[in-house]
């Protein structure tokens, strides 16, 4: 009766999960492609604005920009932390361990918008830049629970490996890396939702992402503009952060 | 067959294995034993080169350990370690076959082979194949390890402190369950432990060990009546001597004919088992200490099984309160019963001993 209970509750907590990820979905699609209806009401809230619906890019645009920033300003962090953290859990790189770590925490205690003023010398203006900032930032997290991550596998599991006669990169890839993945995913959560919301500070430099209209409101003292921008900001990072609970989930093993 | 010659280990200038030398046949049950320190798990490590060997030689079926590309070594031998090192994200199927995997089984192959293996250690398939470490108990969790080890039908089982995380109970069942196993397969084992009754209980070999030095390597009743030396006579314990002796002998060495009948005759024979239709015991007429005719009804806790040491038996005869016990198989049948004559060393005349 009570494992009854307990399940038929799991059971909602379960569907009520999906249930909140699914209108947040709809909400982000409907809010992307029909920002447009809510003209009227925008026009009602601000009298005062002449022109109180960002109009010079479709939001679907914006969006899929800033996606496409966060894409791939990711994948770089992600490939480049894990090789990383990967790097100074072996052998070879152990002794490059505290080099790596810090580096990362500089990387990550310098604020984008400075990042950015050095990049865009470097690399012109719009997306080249963005995208350096952005990976430089994202790299912290990505890093420090790759190391973590490794680091819970138990000893003896490990010693099971190398005893069952299994090589260093079956170890590697057969255990190590599925029982570390979750908090490497956990990482590779904060790193891409931090990107989420750093990647509109961009469009300062051109980059074309949901940003713009942020900017444009800030310089142009239209606070609706401000609010299209970040509620689109908000809702993409609430939704990919549930998607990334969801994956994480699957990585867990009892223990 | 593995052969130990002038084995030596050395950390930081000091021998933590000094000179170790000692062949173990096909077919043993080795024991390395000794105080903590003394360089036994150091020296089974070195087998199958977790530990690389200092200086000295490791001889495998012929082979020189050091020779053989590591990985292919280590397939050759099966590994258990206490706490198991269970894979935590594979089922319990999959780290059984985490050799044959390695080897390249093929899938039919694979799935005979951990079938086989789960009704070696009786775990049920249907209910454990696809069970994961954490849902398993202490005792299954380390079934499980050895099942995994003896996978690939390896030459050479090591072994290092197994059971020494699992409660005293559990582990008394596992030996039980690892002297059966050693019986079954005829695997040559090297066990670690530093636990002199557990040694006595699986070994037909022990080989004891101080500050990295072999002391005396020898069969475990050798070893009981003739101690080289102090250090052996300390270390086995002068204290249930005659227990010891008596972890070493086995019910089927001493049970016989079970009495179905009153027979006030004999001496200890007045009593009877009464038995269901399948052959098992229900009940015992007799054989309590305080009235004759009183009847028992009979417990599994106070049977014994033709494996089952004898000093176990004197252990649940003494709990119980009953003067035999009634020896079953494993469908519970009764085959013989086990008494005091029993304990004291008389083995039966007319040939029921068991097989």
């Amino acid at each position: 009766m009570n494992g009854t209970n307990q399940s038929l509750s799991r059971f909602r907590a379960a569907f009520a999960g999906n249930g909140v990820l699914g209108v947040l979905i709809v909400l982000l699609i409907g809010l992307t492609l029909g920002m447009g209806q809510l003209e009227p009401l925008f026009r009602a809230l601000f009298p005062d604005l002449s022109n109180p619906l960002y109009s010079r890019a479709s939001f679907l645009d914006l969006m899929l920009a800033h996606i496409g920033l966060v894409l791939i300003s990711s994948l770089i962090s992600v490939t480049v932390g894990v090789a990383a953290g990967l790097f100074v859990t072996r052998p070879v790189g152990r002794e490059f361990e505290p080099m790596v770590s810090s580096l990362a925490a500089i990387g990550q205690t310098f604020p984008p918008a400075a990042v950015l003023a050095i990049a865009v010398p470097l690399a012109g203006f719009g997306f080249a830049p963005t995208i350096i900032a952005l990976s430089l930032y994202g790299l912290l997290p990505v890093i420090q629970n790759t190391i973590a991550g490794l680091g819970t596998v138990p000893q003896t599991t490990l010693e099971a490996a190398r005893g069952n006669g299994m090589s260093r990169w079956q170890i590697l890839h057969r255990v190590e890396l599925p029982l570390a993945m979750r908090v490497i995913i956990a990482g590779i959560r904060v790193s891409v939702i931090i990107n989420i919301g750093t990647a509109t500070i961009g469009s300062t430099v051109g980059a074309k992402s949901l940003g713009t209209p942020l900017i444009a409101g800030l310089v142009g003292n239209n606070l609706a503009y401000v609010i299209q921008g970040a509620l689109l900001v908000g809702l993409l990072a609430i939704v990919t952060d549930l998607l990334f609970e969801r994956l994480e989930r699957r990585y867990s093993f009892g223990g | 067959m593995i052969e130990l010659k002038g084995l030596t280990k050395t950390y930081a200038g000091q021998n933590v294995v000094d000179d170790v030398s000692l062949t173990l046949d096909t077919g043993e049950f080795g024991v390395l034993i000794g105080p903590s320190g003394c360089g036994k798990s150091t020296t089974l490590k070195m087998i199958n080169r977790l530990v690389p060997l200092s200086s000295g030689r490791i001889i495998l079926n012929g082979d020189d350990v050091t020779e053989l590309p590591v990985e292919q070594l280590r397939r050759r031998i099966g590994y258990a370690i206490q706490s198991t090192g269970l894979f935590p994200h594979w089922s319990v199927a999959q780290n059984i076959a985490t050799v044959p995997q390695l080897l390249k089984w093929s899938k039919s192959r694979i799935d005979d082979r951990v079938d086989e293996l789960m009704a070696l250690f009786h775990l049920d398939a249907t209910e454990f194949r696809h069970k994961y470490p954490h849902q398993l108990s202490g005792g299954q969790a380390q079934r499980v390890g050895v099942a995994r080890a003896l996978a690939a039908d390896p030459e050479v089982l090591l072994m290092d402190e197994p059971f020494g995380a699992v409660d005293p109970i559990t582990r008394e069942v596992l030996q039980a369950e690892m002297r059966r196993v050693h019986q079954q397969t005829g695997k040559t084992i090297v066990f670690v432990t530093h636990d002199m009754d557990e040694a006595l209980q699986l070994a037909t070999r022990i080989a004891l060990l101080n500050g990295g030095k072999l002391v005396q390597y020898d069969r475990p009743i050798e070893l009981m009546v003739k101690p080289d030396n102090d250090f052996v006579r300390e270390f086995i314990g002068q204290a249930d001597l005659g227990l010891k002796l008596l972890s070493r002998r086995w019910v089927q060495q001493y049970q016989r004919e079970p009495s179905l009948e009153h027979q006030a005759t004999f001496p200890g024979l007045d009593h009877r088992w009464i038995l269901d239709d399948a052959g098992r015991p229900v009940a015992l007429e007799g054989a309590r200490l305080d009235d004759d005719h009183q009847r028992t009804e009979v417990k599994p806790e106070w049977t014994a099984t033709p494996e089952m040491s004898m000093k176990e038996a004197l252990s649940r005869m003494v709990w119980y309160r009953v003067m035999v016990l009634p020896v079953v198989d494993e469908a519970g049948k009764l085959i013989a019963e086990i008494g005091m004559q029993g304990v004291m060393g008389i083995q039966a005349e007319d040939g029921t001993q068991g097989s």
